[in-house]
């Protein structure tokens, strides 16, 4: 008898929790029962040349092998400003693309208008999603970067490629300058290019150069980082332009200035010609220019030259990653999930190692480093910034992001060759473009 | 028989105005694809833009604001008050001093100093009226607006007198005077974005650019050019004057020259027109009375060619106004905003901070401003133009 009651019991249990379950289940999972066959995508993004020719096999590639019948055609755009702007005249309308390269704060713009899918439920999907190991292998810098904390934490997109900010220095001047590896800490950084602005390079005449440095928010951030601060403070969710981290690094770059050792760059790829040209001993810029670097430098002065993280006040470096990632505009659940296959194809590790060599980013998996190591041995300079990857950082997803970094440069300007009151010249920074978040997140579609 | 007399010429009369309704009508068809075209392009989105300065509007409309997108832009009421004011005391001082001029001798002093203290009065309240708009008011769009004035004024008489020299010499039918033509012309048809990327650097601040290499041929110092924000008077003067005084940044100067270099072509070519209207007569009597060339000039060619030049100064000023994409090209963060024109204010409030409200307003407040400053030009220098 008591051993029926257990039965009995048990099997209530049962049906209970089966009752409970499965419905539970089917409701987590609200892609389970979509069908996404034969659905024809648009991909809108930036690539030219030997990036589309890339994106292109790998679409055809896609076209070809998926079950379903999905094809996807791809669509060069124009820059990402472009795009940004044909995107704003389409949001809402049938005409948006399928799917669309995006940086975070033109995303957080689209948002505004409630225009993109949050892929958070796609990527947990259990029957369409990533396992947790597979999420696990994204690098995390690049795979927290599409979160939107301004928009309850919406993932609005999902990074298929990376760059990073890196140190580009000439070796040979370097040991010719009497150090045999890149400055680690700011002190000897000022020593090294204080020294360099009085040594030419043997294989350059002319004026010479310590450090160059274009007035562009990245490298503000870039360096914010280095010295331990942020321009964003997320437990507020505000701008932190006058952090101590800005103010010490943007201190430290203006003395750099005022004592000769560095200049602003005055034109466009102005800073490319003077190292190129042995003239200037360090830059900063994207990874993403490693091959152009090379050329110049080829055609140029020809000389041993690598890349370094920013000198340091932190224990370990801190990167400024970047890249723009991709979106997608909010369509029918079928169009949707088909989108989200070829983005789950598109971050595969296979198709991310021969991406990050044809484009010369960075993959956003650690597992491509496995099928990469040809590609290093080959590309020394892209195997040192892959090495870094791990200690990466972003700049705020948030809208109206590009007025702020026009008002950082305007800053900048201020303070490296007007040669400003740093704290001043921040906390007024700071303050105006807090006030323009402020007026970004006015009305948002989830408050209304 | 009266009836009869009567009804006839009513019944002309319905035939007439029935014609007339007709030819009307036709007329109107005429017209209605021209007045569509204007109002679907012209006037729909001025309304609309007009329509959209009263919204909180990011991306997607937002909530009514009123006119707080216009207080935003200009600050407070009480600061475009006393600037309005003094406006209306420049007028009214002009008026005066007009009035005084054409008085007798006993009124025209008195009149002249009123005229005068209207006008230190008028100062006074502008500089009032201006500094409490920027202190209330977004300092980035009241800052373009003397950008765009100096931009104006940099690059309008100076085209309008290199073009004028050119005309008149291009006039006398020398030889390979149409090459010249043709050349002067070109950069007119020319690619802003090309033509603007070579000047950006030809105006490099590298020592080794072409302003700077000619600089040193003069010996003298290499410049920032382009990306130079300090006024042009303190750079050629040592003169530190405030705010607005110390005029134009140097980047400004080199983006006005582009301007000028740009479009004295096409000023040639309309002035060339011009001087082929002023009859040969005039000239041939001109010699007969003994007029040199500076009297032939001043007194027939000067004068006669005065609608061809008001219209010019119209439509340059109204382009100075709107001008962009050179200025887009050339600007850099190291000039601090000083080449920042009122376009291009309003470029970053659209593109940049996507607020389409606000860019909106600005919009708005610059139409007037053109609408304004051609409304003065046509009363100030329209009386001036002789048409025969």
């Amino acid at each position: 008898m008591p051993h029926r009651i257990v039965l009995s019991l048990t099997a209530a249990i049962a049906l209970a929790l089966s009752l409970i379950v499965i419905p539970a289940g089917a409701q987590s999972d609200p892609w389970a029962e979509v069908d996404p066959s034969n659905q024809t995508l648009v991909f809108w993004h930036n690539h030219t040349r030997n990036r589309q020719d890339a994106l292109q096999a790998i679409v055809q590639t896609f076209n070809e092998s998926n079950p379903y019948g999905i094809t996807v055609t791809q669509e060069t755009q124009g820059s990402y400003a472009d795009i940004f702007r044909k995107m704003l005249g389409l949001l809402g309308t049938p005409e948006v693309p399928d799917l669309v390269v995006a940086y975070q704060n033109q995303a957080a713009t689209y948002q505004l208008r409630d225009a993109l899918v949050d892929m958070t439920s796609l990527l947990h999907s259990p029957k369409w999603g990533l396992s947790a190991e597979e999420q696990a292998d994204f690098f995390p810098a690049f795979f927290r970067q599409d979160i939107f904390p301004l928009f309850d934490n919406a993932r609005l997109g999902l990074a298929p490629n990376r760059s990073m900010e890196v140190l580009y220095y000439n070796r040979d001047w370097l040991a010719e300058l009497g150090y045999d590896e890149p400055p680690r800490t700011p002190e000897t950084f000022k020593a090294v290019a204080c020294k360099a602005a009085q040594t030419p390079f043997s294989k350059a005449g002319g004026s010479t150069m310590g450090y160059q440095l274009s007035l562009d928010a990245s490298r503000l951030a870039s360096w914010t980082f280095a010295f331990g601060g942020d321009i964003f403070d997320y437990e507020t969710r505000l701008y932190s332009y006058d952090s101590d981290g800005a103010q010490q690094a943007m201190a430290f770059l203006q003395g750099l200035y005022t004592e000769g050792c560095a200049r602003p760059v005055g034109e466009r790829g102005g800073a490319l010609v003077d190292f190129s040209t042995g003239r200037l001993l360090f830059t900063s810029a994207s990874s993403s220019g490693l091959p152009f670097f090379k050329a110049a430098v080829d055609a140029g002065a020809k000389f041993d030259w690598s890349v370094a993280p920013l000198p340091h006040t932190t224990p370990t470096p801190v990167m400024n990653v970047y890249g723009a990632s991709v979106s997608m505009p909010k369509s029918t659940p079928e169009r949707e999930l088909a989108t989200w296959l070829f983005i789950r194809y598109f971050t595969s590790p296979e198709v991310q190692a021969g991406w990050g060599q044809a484009a010369n980013y960075f993959p956003v998996r650690q597992s491509a480093a496995q099928l990469l190591d040809d590609y290093f041995q080959h590309h020394s300079a892209y195997k040192t910034a892959f090495d870094l990857l791990q200690y990466g950082r972003h700049e705020p997803p948030v809208p109206g992001y590009d007025f702020a970094r026009a008002m950082a440069e305007e800053a900048m300007a201020a303070i490296f060759a007007q040669g400003r009151e740093v704290e001043k010249t921040l906390t007024k920074l700071n303050r105006d473009a807090n006030v323009s978040l402020r007026e970004q997140m006015e009305f948002l579609p989830s408050t209304e | 028989m009266p009836t009869r007399v009567l009804r006839l010429p009513e019944a002309i009369g319905r035939r007439l105005r029935r014609r007339e309704a007709r030819e009307h009508l036709i007329g109107y068809l005429f017209t209605a694809p021209a007045v569509a075209v204007i109002a679907l392009f012209g006037l729909f989105p001025l309304g609309y833009a007009f329509y959209m300065s009263f919204y909180a509007w990011r991306v997607r409309q937002g909530p009514f604001r009123g006119l707080r997108n216009y207080g935003k832009a200009l600050g407070e009421p009480q600061g475009i008050l006393i600037f309005a004011g003094a406006v209306a005391l420049l007028m009214l001082a002009v008026w005066v001093w007009r009035r005084a001029r054409r008085a007798g001798a006993g009124r025209r002093l008195p009149g002249l100093l009123a005229a005068a203290a209207l006008l230190v009065a008028a100062g006074a309240a502008a500089v009032t009226g201006w500094g409490r708009m920027l202190e209330t008011g977004d300092v980035k769009f009241l800052n373009a607006l003397p950008v765009t004035i100096y931009y104006a004024l940099g690059s309008i008489p100076l085209q309008l007198a290199i073009a004028l020299a050119l005309a008149c010499v291009l006039f006398q039918h020398l030889r390979g005077s149409a090459f010249f033509r043709m050349v002067f012309f070109l950069p007119y048809v020319m690619p802003t974005v090309a033509t603007a990327t070579v000047f950006r650097s030809i105006f490099s601040s590298r020592d080794t650019s072409m302003a700077n290499q000619f600089l040193a041929l003069l010996g003298l110092e290499p410049q920032q050019w382009l990306a130079e924000s300090r006024p042009i008077l303190e750079i050629l003067f040592g003169w530190q004057l405030p705010d607005y005084w110390g005029g134009p940044s140097l980047a400004l100067v080199s983006i006005i020259l582009f301007g000028v270099w740009t479009f004295v072509g096409y000023n040639v070519v309309i002035f060339l027109a011009g001087l082929g209207s002023i009859s040969g007569a005039l000239y041939e009597a001109a010699e007969l009375d003994g007029a040199n060339r500076w009297d032939v000039f001043r007194h027939i060619t000067f004068p006669l060619l005065s609608p061809v030049t008001f219209y010019l100064a119209l439509i340059d000023f109204i382009g100075a106004l709107k001008a962009f994409n050179h200025i887009f090209v050339m600007r850099s963060p190291l000039a601090q905003g000083t080449v920042n024109t009122a376009s291009m204010v309003i470029f970053d409030t659209f593109y940049l901070a996507n607020q389409y409200g606000y860019a909106a307003a600005q919009v708005v407040l610059l139409f007037l401003m053109i609408l304004g400053v051609t409304y003065a030009q046509n009363r100030v220098f329209g009386r001036s133009v002789i048409y025969d």
